[in-house]
């Protein structure tokens, strides 16, 4: 009987990581246009350097017990920041020539950009998984009617935190604001005098960005392998799907949706815990034969 | 027409007698089907392709099409080419499916839906080990007790089907349907063209013919398990072969195979590629979409037009 609160929270932790992660996915589409199968990859090196840097100061500055506030505190700015300026640096190589062609090129590019990412991660490290085995991965806080690892807590309060940042930002700012009017309409904006080049590079770093920061936050709570990158993309694709393409704001409940509805399937359903991943799947193709523009468009 | 015609007569006959020369070498007899195998996977990927269409899950139907031999086999002890079959008609139905539900809206619902569906696919087959042997995989006896020759002429055959079609689209009045599509759905639509029929049918046709290569595989290599029939990396070999060898033709998927598809084979053994191997899959993908759209077949055109081969129209 206790289980019911305790799996939604469960869920709504789940969730944070989602919509950071789908968020950035959702930026990089609504507002370019273009579909970016390398976002998964972009989670990865940030977990990545998660991990390296765990390692540093584990290992070589023998911080102890505060090697997980730390991890977050120097990793979160360090990944962000190499996320965004490895995703412009992809962005004027690779993507800006190919904005008008095709929309299959594009597709083709991104995904060979993930192919590409994702082996040469493998053979310059190494394709095994590895385990950064944080303390906060296991101590537990007791709330009274559930118990809560430190992981997932900061996982979801660093995703609201984040998440809640960039609506600020596409909401207040002007940056913000271009964004959302060149979504709306590429032309339009170039008419009114908004350098859409620039905003576009800003958008695909900023999605970047978040990935890296979701990609931080994974290594709280699982291994870093080369190849964590697809599952991860496609959740974040059902959750993108689920609130109609290029919907920011249905990110949130859509990522919600998604977090509490496996919780539940795995709690409750037998063999659930292996239903659960194949849930995004269902809701991809739910979401496309009932509404395909989204279920509250 | 009669003279492009004539070169894959040509390249028929090469194909028909090449074990002549070969099958005295076991090596070189097992490549010589792994690379059917291959431009059978490339030829239907690229039919799709021709509609502006990313379909991600032609590895998930070539895995789809092995299990269903080898549960055929163990369940009603169908033999393979029967199991062939149905291998076939299972995969067109699921084709079908999948291509009415998602062919109807924007490419990228296409493309993620078939990614989203080849990863689910494995996931089920790890759920159901009483159907699929679970991650153990599945066996069945191989086809003709191990004749190379033998199984040589079956995928031969596959591939003549898959050739069939590539080229058919080519040369019947449906090519101008399939660019029209590419070119713009909504132009496309408002001539005549009925967009939505002709991309599910040409999906469901593409699909089958990788079920046929699937179907062929397990016989062939006689055991596989989840991770290896839905190995991503053949839905991505099928996609960069045609890039590399040049998109929406008939010759390029098959250059592109023979010729990526050797390069694997030497990789795979070198450090410090390995399984990395794939990364030169990736960078070939971005490398022909930025400077070389139309692949190897295009650059032959481009600097080469006055050869008397020229297959690529």
């Amino acid at each position: 009987v206790e289980a019911l609160p305790q799996a939604l929270l469960f869920g709504i932790l789940r969730s944070g990581l989602y919509a950071l992660t789908a968020l950035g996915l959702a930026i990089s589409l609504g507002v370019i246009g273009v579909v970016n199968f390398a976002h998964g990859e972009f989670v990865m090196l940030g977990a990545f350097i998660g991990f390296w840097l765990y390692v540093l100061l584990s290992g070589v500055a023998g911080v102890g017990p505060a090697v997980s506030p730390l991890v977050i505190l120097i990793g979160l700015p360090l990944s962000a920041l190499a996320l965004y300026i490895v995703a412009v640096g992809i962005f004027r190589v690779t993507l800006r020539p190919v904005l008008r062609q095709p929309e299959l090129n594009q597709m083709l590019l991104t995904f060979g950009l993930s192919i590409l990412l994702v082996n040469a991660t493998s053979i310059v490290l190494s394709p095994q998984a590895k385990d950064a085995n944080l303390a906060w991965r296991f101590d537990i806080l007791d709330l009274g009617f559930a118990g809560v690892t430190y992981a997932r807590l900061a996982s979801f309060g660093v995703s609201a935190v984040l998440v809640g940042a960039t609506y600020l930002l596409l909401a207040r700012s002007r940056l913000g604001k271009q964004m959302r009017a060149v979504a709306q309409n590429r032309l339009g904006a170039q008419v009114v005098g908004i350098p859409i080049d620039r905003v576009y590079e800003m958008a695909f770093g900023l999605s970047a960005a978040l990935a890296a920061a979701a990609g931080l936050m994974l290594v709280f709570q699982t291994q870093v392998s080369p190849f964590l990158g697809l599952g991860t993309i496609l959740k974040s694709f059902s959750i993108v799907v689920l609130a109609g393409l290029g919907n920011l704001a249905g990110v949130i409940w859509a990522s919600l949706l998604l977090g509490i509805a496996e919780q539940l399937v795995s709690q409750y359903v037998p063999n659930g815990a292996a239903l659960r991943d194949g849930l995004f799947f269902v809701l991809i193709f739910f979401v496309l034969i009932v509404r395909p523009s989204g279920l509250r468009r | 027409v009669r003279r492009h015609l004539a070169g894959w007569a040509a390249f028929v006959v090469v194909v028909a007698l090449l074990p002549l020369a070969l099958s005295s070498d076991p090596y070189l007899m097992l490549l010589a089907n792994v690379m059917l195998m291959f431009m059978t996977l490339a030829l239907s990927w690229d039919v799709v392709a021709r509609t502006g269409q990313l379909s991600l899950a032609h590895g998930a139907f070539f895995g789809l099409g092995a299990y269903a031999v080898a549960i055929a086999h163990r369940t009603w002890a169908l033999p393979p080419v029967v199991g062939i079959g149905v291998a076939a008609v299972a995969v067109g139905i699921v084709a079908l499916a999948l291509g009415v539900v998602t062919l109807r809206l924007r490419g990228i619902y296409f493309a993620i839906a078939t990614l989203a569906f080849a990863e689910v696919l494995r996931t089920v087959a790890l759920q159901f080990p009483d159907l699929t042997g679970g991650t153990v995989g599945i066996s069945m006896p191989p086809l003709f007790a191990g004749d190379r020759l033998a199984s040589y002429y079956v995928i031969g055959t596959i591939f003549l089907l898959a050739l069939a079609l590539s080229l058919a689209v080519r040369w019947s009045p449906l090519h101008y349907a399939v660019s029209a599509i590419r070119a713009n759905e909504s132009v496309a639509q408002v001539v005549g063209v009925d967009v939505v029929r002709v991309k599910v049918a040409l999906f469901v046709a593409s699909a089958v013919l990788a079920a046929l290569a699937g179907a062929f595989y397990m016989p062939f290599i006689t055991h596989t398990d989840p991770g290896d029939a839905f190995d991503i990396g053949r839905s991505v070999a099928a996609l960069v072969f045609p890039i590399f060898g040049g998109l929406y033709t008939s010759a390029g998927p098959v250059i592109g195979t023979i010729l990526m598809r050797s390069l694997e084979e030497y990789l795979r053994v070198t450090p410090p590629w390995k399984e990395g191997y794939q990364v030169v899959y990736g960078l070939v993908i971005v490398v022909a979409v930025l400077f070389m759209p139309r692949g190897l077949l295009g650059l032959g055109e481009r600097f080469g037009g006055r050869w008397p081969w020229r297959f690529s129209r």
